[in-house]
């Protein structure tokens, strides 16, 4: 066991701030999200058709991305955290962290590619 | 006041004669009314005398006998057996080395905690009698330096357990304690010290150390409010 204390030199206090603000964030993301589909629709079943049919909607976009961003760095900034608790040495902190951006730039392009055929589908 | 038998099993390790701990069973006729400690002396005097565990004060003052009883953090001196039934588990504190059988290397432990400066400092003109502090302020506080160091916190704290250059709940306390003291002009230093990555954002609020807390601390509580302190005050 290590007697003396490591200082390193980031500190975590942002990514921990920003942990809690997209937290807020989320929670607000999902009351529209539950107000938009389960209570606007009046009882009617949200499936394709009923998706497809809002898509046109100039919110339908701004919640699905707000959401698709939010929730991306909320949930990843979360295993970067419990990762760094097992990880020290320098090169598998630098190969997680590559591969949780992979992650999140592959899951961010494949969203947002998705929400735009969706908006674009209605347009059209 | 009944006899009662029970079925103690102890990890032991005797170094230089054990290559790893390995687990010892005793059969104990004890009081019903006993703590963990007097088992252990009763194994200690009528059974095995070469059985090591720490032990001092037997009033839960001192923070010596923290041990592991059926996966729980506890002080052996207060905790009587009932709490546990007849089958008793004992083991060190997890995240330390092994000295010998239930007495670990709390080293480590008090070189983080010296490393938050756990004293008072003062940088104002002392006063001519004593620092006036209000009800108020000393309630901030309060509860924290009830703190009596057992390491019980410490030991239950999952990352404390991959991670030995964490602070650890134990020594974040004693700087919340400081930090919040009306009294005291040293806390930008110390939260320097905490905002770290092994400092006080390695906690994850998962409330193991007020579980184990034998003075039954909120210290998830006062370590949250010493995180805000340190985005305020880094903002």
């Amino acid at each position: 066991m290590n007697k003396d204390f490591k200082q390193t030199s980031r500190s975590g206090s942002l990514a921990w701030l920003l942990q809690r603000i997209s937290a807020v964030i989320l929670f607000i993301l999902l009351l529209l999200h539950f107000v938009t589909y389960h209570f606007l629709g009046k009882g009617q079943a949200v499936d394709y058709h009923w998706v497809v049919s809002k898509a046109g909607n100039w919110w339908f976009p701004l919640l699905q991305f707000a959401f698709l961003l939010t929730a991306l760095y909320h949930g990843l900034n979360g295993v970067w955290s419990v990762l760094e608790d097992y990880t020290s040495s320098r090169s598998w902190r630098l190969l997680w962290y590559s591969l949780l951006l992979t992650v999140g730039v592959v899951l961010l392009f494949v969203g947002t590619l998705t929400i735009i055929k969706l908006y674009t589908l209605q347009a059209a | 006041m009944a006899m009662i038998d029970i079925r103690v099993k102890i990890l032991r390790y005797q170094p230089g004669q054990d290559a790893k701990p390995r687990w010892q069973v005793f059969a104990v006729k004890v009081e019903d009314e006993s703590t963990i400690l007097d088992v252990l002396n009763e194994i200690h005097w009528q059974h095995d005398g070469t059985l090591a565990y720490r032990r001092s004060c037997r009033s839960s003052i001192c923070g010596s006998c923290a041990m592991k009883v059926n996966g729980r953090n506890v002080l052996a001196c207060e905790t009587p057996i009932h709490r546990f039934g007849t089958k008793l588990k004992i083991e060190p504190l997890s995240g330390f080395e092994i000295i010998k059988d239930l007495v670990v290397d709390l080293d480590p432990f008090f070189e983080k905690l010296k490393r938050i400066k756990p004293y008072l400092i003062v940088d104002r003109p002392m006063p001519d009698k004593e620092f006036v502090q209000s009800p108020q302020q000393l309630e901030q506080i309060g509860e924290s330096t009830l703190c009596i160091l057992c390491a019980a916190c410490s030991a239950a704290c999952p990352s404390s357990w991959p991670n030995s250059d964490y602070l650890g709940p134990a020594a974040l306390l004693k700087a919340y304690r400081f930090v919040f003291d009306s009294r005291d002009d040293g806390a930008d230093d110390r939260l320097e010290i905490v905002n770290d990555k092994n400092g006080v954002w390695r906690c994850h609020t998962i409330f193991n150390c007020m579980e184990a807390c034998p003075k039954k601390i909120k210290i998830t509580e006062y370590l949250s409010r010493l995180k805000l302190k340190v985005v305020e005050n880094s903002l």
